[in-house]
């Protein structure tokens, strides 16, 4: 595998445990790092700790009753590990939340105000928003309607759109390509991909649609049961054998019926 | 090590779906109906009538509450109201002079209608909206009650019980007392420890969770709610009618007012929604202890020679029923009989568990 | 039919339902920061009311010093209220909820009467029981300076969910994990949004005193408080002052016509029937939000 390691990563994650409720172990020792400006995927089936590996950073954990049990997450070099989840926010990471959870009741344009830090100028404000309506003009259009009566494209662009608001440095996504349409999710990846260029914001995306994730991505974490157990450039990741037949279909075995599943278990899970 | 699993193997479906998984929680059963069975020949009977007593019946109450609010995740902020129909009808139907086994029974079934009712909301509205509706409901009851001479009984609004009489005997002594609470209290448990192993129970569980997709399932949520208002108001009435029967001994609309609606609401919450066990703790908590702590602090400023002003005295049990309900919902918002579950569980596989640590 | 008559009732009834409204705010601010139906708001007024009494006659201060104090110390009750009881339910079923803020309720009922005494007292802030004519209309004095405090406090609410902290609150209220993952800081939301709603209860509190009495009988009004906030929509300011005036103008004129036929006391009766025609028929009241329920 290559793997150019380069300047000190925007984030990086030793080791981390996440237990709920004092008893669930859900993620048990993961390692993630994320370089300045690069975009970078977790990739795993359902309940392999994608989302509680986000949570951990977010600082989400709470909500639910959750908690970092070991390890630390360094974010700029700082140990962010017990912090407040506001705080965070403060220092830059942003977490979309899984299922497009806009607040209902606010207009679009009301969400991207509630999202506003308390310091931002009227006149920034103003500008922030007209630049996230620059990235996704359909936003632009329903602004003042009721944002639980958008469609659930536009609910996903109004999610991100509000977490930009906040001036992340880095944006983390929990499946932004859930229950919607394929060019959607293209042209949602794409905007990411153009905002990931323009303004350098780091991205760890977290995906089950692998095959989308690894083409805009440049590097990926493959999470089975709580574990790291591959990581690598999306070049190799793509390549790979194991994930071909796993996460993107296809693979060796074009003819199914002759396909021995039972010697192509996961064999890192052994 | 106290309750011992081991040997205990469930083969098959009925096997799994007894009521005592564990013996020792059967055991344990066993042992508290004794208990309860020999109470009146070792309780002071002062103590067996201004507890015990109370304390059964008003858990057999909180059972009925539960199985809505419980089960079927109705909330209902108008129980009292219900009780209070089942009270009035029952003593009204001996005052005629029908038979009391029979006039419990027409309390129950009068308490079924009324309390379908507030069933009628549930269909409409769920959540906060229904706990407001059933507790507007309480006001339209008490207001009911209240200006209806011919039911509260006469000026004072005050309505004397006959001496109850059930299979020829009459009532009259406090173990008799006891025993009729105590019956009616076992029978009321017994039917919500089945009620988890039967259709309805489960019916009604799908109704809690999320009523729509119950009904896609197939369930007719519309038939269930009603079916648990009219149930747990059928428990509400006769509940109502005992308490008066045995303990108040005069049926007045105080006795079934919105706060005493709040208060079975708060046993329930507090001994933990949907646990039948919890119940009982709910009550005793509920019930005895503001009495409790305000004897607890009337002596000591006594003894300390501290003068605490009546008015002081009058409203700190009050104060107590507030905080503990304030504070068993922040020790654990599932209620006492979350606690008690804990507790078990750990004991269950005490002391193993230390071993894997 | 005596037209000055039923005027009179009306004029009146919406005075009085404007102060039911003073009352609500206190449900209304919860509810639209929150989601949080606060049925403690009558044991907080009741506080409110015995805090200003003790500050001005036990402890001898002026009313213009004794009612700010108060705003001041229920200020930081409110904010206490969350910190203590309510931030470890965030996210729980309603009921529990629910039931928190029954036994908040009956707990600031019951210490404060066993601090201070049921004995009914007044608060005396100098407003005259001169009645005022209008007309041949009688009004009172008392009640039309309740009502103005009631549009004053009204009016600055909407104002204040439309700025940035309001947009926040109902942020809040929409979703408290969207909103953590945005940076707001949903405790300290909800604490403002119950510090505001103790600070209106200060104020029911003085008013209502100043009406019937300082005494147990203020909490009794969260029957018409809650009355107003449904069929206002519980979350919509506008609409608890709309709902306030409806109710008072319907109760008044219907207990005048309804009084006679059942010997007295049917007001209680008729807001409950309100009330339960409210869910029935409009459960999201008369400006309320639609909850959008997608399965």
């Amino acid at each position: 595998m290559q793997y150019e390691v380069e300047a000190q990563p925007i984030l990086s994650m030793n080791s981390v445990e996440v237990l709920y409720d004092n008893v669930m172990l859900a993620i048990k020792g993961v390692s993630v790092q994320v370089e300045k400006g690069k975009m970078v995927a977790l990739l795993g089936s359902n309940g392999a700790g994608k989302s509680s590996t986000l949570k951990a950073i977010s600082g989400l954990l709470k909500a639910e009753r959750g908690r970092i049990s070991r390890g630390e997450i360094k974010f700029e070099g700082t140990d962010i590990t017990e912090m407040l989840a506001q705080k965070r926010v403060e220092m830059g990471i942003c977490h979309v939340i899984e299922g497009r959870r806009v607040f209902e009741h606010l207009t679009p344009d009301e969400n991207l105000t509630a999202a506003a830090p308390m310091g931002m100028s009227r006149s920034a404000l103003a500008a922030e928003k007209n630049r996230i309506y620059g990235y996704f003009p359909r936003l632009a259009e329903r602004r003042n309607s009721q944002a639980g009566y958008l469609s659930g494209g536009e609910q996903q662009m109004l999610a991100i759109g509000r977490a930009l608001v906040t001036q992340p440095r880095l944006l983390m996504l929990d499946e932004p390509s859930l229950g919607l349409a394929p060019f959607l999710v293209e042209e949602i990846f794409s905007i990411l991909q153009k905002i990931n260029r323009e303004e350098g914001m780091s991205v760890l995306l977290v995906e089950q649609n692998a095959l989308a994730a690894l083409e805009i991505v440049s590097e990926g974490y493959l999470i089975e049961n709580g574990r790291v157990v591959m990581h690598g450039t999306a070049q190799a990741l793509k390549s790979n054998s194991d994930i071909k037949e796993f996460y993107l279909g296809g693979g060796e075995g074009t003819n199914f019926h002759e396909v021995k599943h039972y010697s192509r278990r996961k064999r890192w899970l052994s | 090590m106290f309750y011992r699993l081991s040997g205990v193997r469930h083969a098959d479906y009925v096997s799994d779906s007894r009521i005592y998984k564990v013996p020792t929680d059967r055991n344990l059963a066993v042992f508290f109906l004794i208990i309860g069975l020999a109470a009146p020949f070792i309780i002071p009977s002062l103590y067996l009538n201004s507890y015990m007593l109370p304390w059964l019946i008003w858990t057999a109450a909180a059972l009925g509450l539960n199985l809505v609010t419980g089960w079927a995740g109705q909330l209902h902020l108008g129980y009292a109201a219900v009780m209070a129909v089942g009270a009035y009808s029952a003593i009204h139907a001996a005052r005629f002079g029908v038979p009391w086994e029979f006039a419990l029974i027409i309390g129950g079934l009068a308490s079924s209608v009324i309390g379908s009712l507030f069933a009628f909301a549930a269909l409409r509205v769920k959540g906060l909206y229904l706990a407001i509706t059933t507790l507007a409901m309480q006001f339209v009851m008490d207001w009911v009650l209240s200006h209806s001479p011919t039911i509260s009984g006469g000026s004072h609004a005050s309505l004397q019980s006959p001496t109850l009489t059930l299979l020829g005997q009459e009532i009259t002594s406090d173990r008799a007392y006891y025993y009729v609470a105590f019956g009616w209290c076992v029978l009321v448990t017994i039917f919500m420890l089945n009620l988890k192993r039967t259709g309805l129970g489960r019916a009604l569980v799908a109704v809690r969770e999320k009523d729509y997709a119950a009904a896609i399932l197939g369930v007719n949520s519309f038939y269930y709610k009603i079916l648990a208002f009219a149930t747990s108001s059928f428990i509400a009435g006769i509940s109502g009618a005992i308490l008066v029967a045995t303990f108040f001994f005069l049926a007045a609309p105080e006795q079934f007012s919105v706060n005493v609606s709040i208060q079975v609401l708060a046993m329930v919450i507090v001994g933990g929604l949907s646990s039948i066990i919890g119940s009982y703790f709910g009550v005793a908590l509920i019930l005895l202890v503001p009495g409790v702590v305000n004897t607890v602090v009337a002596s000591v400023s006594q003894w300390l020679g501290m003068q605490v002003n009546v008015e002081t005295l009058a409203h700190i049990p009050n104060a107590v029923y507030g905080a503990l309900i304030v504070v068993v919902l922040l020790i654990e918002p599932l209620g006492l009989g979350k606690l008690y579950g804990n507790v078990r569980d750990y004991l269950m596989v005490w002391p193993f568990d230390q071993l894997r640590k | 039919m005596d037209w000055i008559f039923l005027a009179e009732l009306a004029i009146n009834g919406a005075l009085t339902g404007l102060l039911y409204s003073l009352f609500a705010i206190g449900l209304v601010l919860i509810y639209k920061a929150s989601s949080v139906p606060n049925l403690a708001q009558g044991g907080l007024t009741m506080l409110g009311a015995y805090v200003v009494l003790a500050l001005s006659r036990d402890a001898g201060m002026p009313l213009g010093l004794a009612i700010p104090l108060a705003v001041v110390i229920m200020f930081g009750l409110g904010f206490g209220i969350e910190r203590v009881a309510l931030r470890r339910l965030a996210g729980r079923p309603i009921i529990m909820i629910l039931m928190m803020t029954l036994g908040l309720d009956i707990f600031l009922r019951g210490t404060t009467l066993a601090i201070w005494g049921g004995t009914s007292r007044s608060i005396e802030l100098g407003v005259s029981y001169e009645p005022l004519f209008m007309g041949d209309i009688l009004i009172s004095r008392i009640h039309l300076v309740g009502a103005t405090v009631a549009i004053v406090l009204l009016a600055a609410f909407m104002v204040f969910f439309r700025t940035r902290i309001g947009i926040k609150l109902r942020a809040i209220a929409d979703d408290y994990m969207a909103s953590w993952s945005v940076g707001i800081s949903v405790e300290r939301g909800v604490g403002l949004s119950w510090a505001l709603a103790s600070v209106v209860a200060v104020a029911a509190g003085i008013i209502w005193g100043e009406i019937q009495g300082v005494d147990q009988g203020l909490s009794l009004l969260l029957l018409k408080g809650l009355t107003v906030a449904i069929l206002g929509g519980l979350d919509s300011i506008l609409g608890a002052v709309v709902a306030g005036i409806i109710l008072g103008i319907v109760e008044n004129v219907g207990a005048d016509f309804l009084d006679p036929l059942v010997g007295g006391g049917s007001r209680e009766l008729i807001v409950a029937a309100v009330l339960i025609l409210t869910v029935m028929i409009r459960p999201h009241g008369l400006f309320g939000r639609h909850d959008i329920e997608r399965v």
